[in-house]
């Protein structure tokens, strides 16, 4: 790439997957839609530390997920015990479900918001997004070696959650 | 890493060489480990599906605005601008803000007729080319000369249309009442006046539609509804 798009371009190009992680890292859509337009005002005002040929959805990703530590998640926390019961028992494992039983936005949120956070970035980065560890684990700014482990981690609790279907 | 880690790593396609035919082999030997990693896939699976429709969803981002920042494609039209006849410095800035690859004298004019003219700083379609945008879907196989390709909703909302005109293929966004031309190509060599060559083929045109479309382009009936919309 001889020069960087203009941000627009670049946000339009990559926003569709911002949303989705802070889907994945948000309590609600509310929340959610609100860390990813931070995220994007934040990008935007320091569009000028972003380096021409790296990539720019590690870059942006990195600043979502500050924003999230630095906000949104407080904003949970307080909210937490708000929230209703039978939204944890609507998790339980379902006997009857398929094997290829399809999971909806809902359950698949309710169920990241019960993994720690240092587990739901990590699962949100590689399992929802595809990041590789390495990636992953520069947006995080840490070793790879304790990406790998939250990650083991973070799906095992998962898989108990949703339901081993087979 | 330990072992349930390697395991994890070498499914998530992590481990290279040696070590992944190591855990290769010991999965390929044990039924247990087998299903673990049936179980998982699954999981990441289900995953990816209860987010994807996020990926789906029309809502845009907001637009920062970047009309000072060019991006490459824009930098080399401006070039061949410049290096045109046209001697008209208000198009060479106002090209530099567009994907403009050739433009054809007798399209950009301000005489009337001129498919494309110059109003209020915009480049917009008149004459044949607004109508044709204004009234005309692609399944049209009108006598006109005008073409309409795709018709399809931004990620800002609006509606754009890709055209072919007389060797020529752009694609225009509505803008209040006007056509705003967004981009306009010469047709490859050998395809000039081919009123069959469709719309969108163009890879430059592709690369622009690319950048604004949210989901996919119209269908007859999603056209048909937005040309009884007035393309809002």
């Amino acid at each position: 790439m001889t020069s960087p798009l203009p941000f627009d371009s670049e946000l339009a190009a990559v926003w569709p997957r911002l949303r989705r992680f802070a889907h994945a890292l948000a309590r609600d859509s509310a929340d959610a839609d609100d860390l990813a337009q931070m995220a994007a005002e934040k990008a935007f005002k320091s569009f000028d530390q972003f380096h021409p040929g790296t990539r720019f959805d590690s870059w942006i990703f990195r600043i979502c997920r500050t924003v999230w530590i630095d906000t949104i998640r407080s904003r949970s926390r307080r909210g937490a015990h708000e929230a209703p019961p039978e939204a944890a028992e609507s998790l339980g494992h379902d006997p009857t479900s398929a094997t290829e039983a399809a999971i909806d936005l809902g359950k698949a949120m309710a169920a990241m918001q019960r993994l720690p956070e240092e587990q739901r970035e990590v699962v949100a980065l590689i399992l929802v997004d595809g990041f590789g560890y390495r990636e992953a684990a520069e947006i995080l700014d840490q070793p790879i070696g304790t990406v790998s482990s939250r990650l083991v981690r973070g799906r095992q609790a998962l898989v108990a959650m949703l339901g081993e279907g087979g | 890493m330990n072992e349930e880690e390697l395991f994890f790593a070498w499914l998530d396609g992590e481990l290279e060489g040696d070590e992944a035919a190591r855990v290769a082999a010991q999965v390929a030997s044990d039924p247990a480990l087998q299903a673990k990693a049936e179980q998982h896939r699954r999981l990441a699976a289900q995953l990816r599906g209860a987010f994807d429709p996020i990926l789906k969803q029309d809502v845009p981002p907001s637009k920062f605005g970047s009309a000072n920042v060019l991006d490459f494609q824009a930098q080399r039209s401006e070039r061949e601008i410049r290096r045109s006849s046209f001697g008209v410095p208000q198009w060479a800035a106002m090209a530099a803000t567009l994907a403009i690859g050739i433009v054809a004298g007798q399209f950009v004019s301000n005489r009337s007729g001129a498919p494309i003219e110059s109003r209020d700083g915009m480049l917009v379609a008149a004459a044949s080319l607004d109508r044709a945008l204004d009234a005309q879907l692609a399944s049209a196989e009108g006598n006109g000369r005008v073409r309409v390709g795709l018709t399809f909703r931004t990620r800002a909302g609006g509606i754009c249309r890709s055209f072919t005109d007389d060797g020529a293929t752009g694609l225009a966004c509505r803008e209040g009442q006007d056509w705003k031309v967004e981009g306009l190509f010469a047709a490859p060599e050998g395809q000039q006046g081919d009123y069959r060559m469709a719309a969108g083929e163009d890879p430059r045109l592709a690369a622009l539609i690319d950048e604004r479309i949210a989901g996919e382009p119209f269908d007859a009936a999603a056209e048909k509804a937005a040309l009884d919309n007035g393309w809002r």
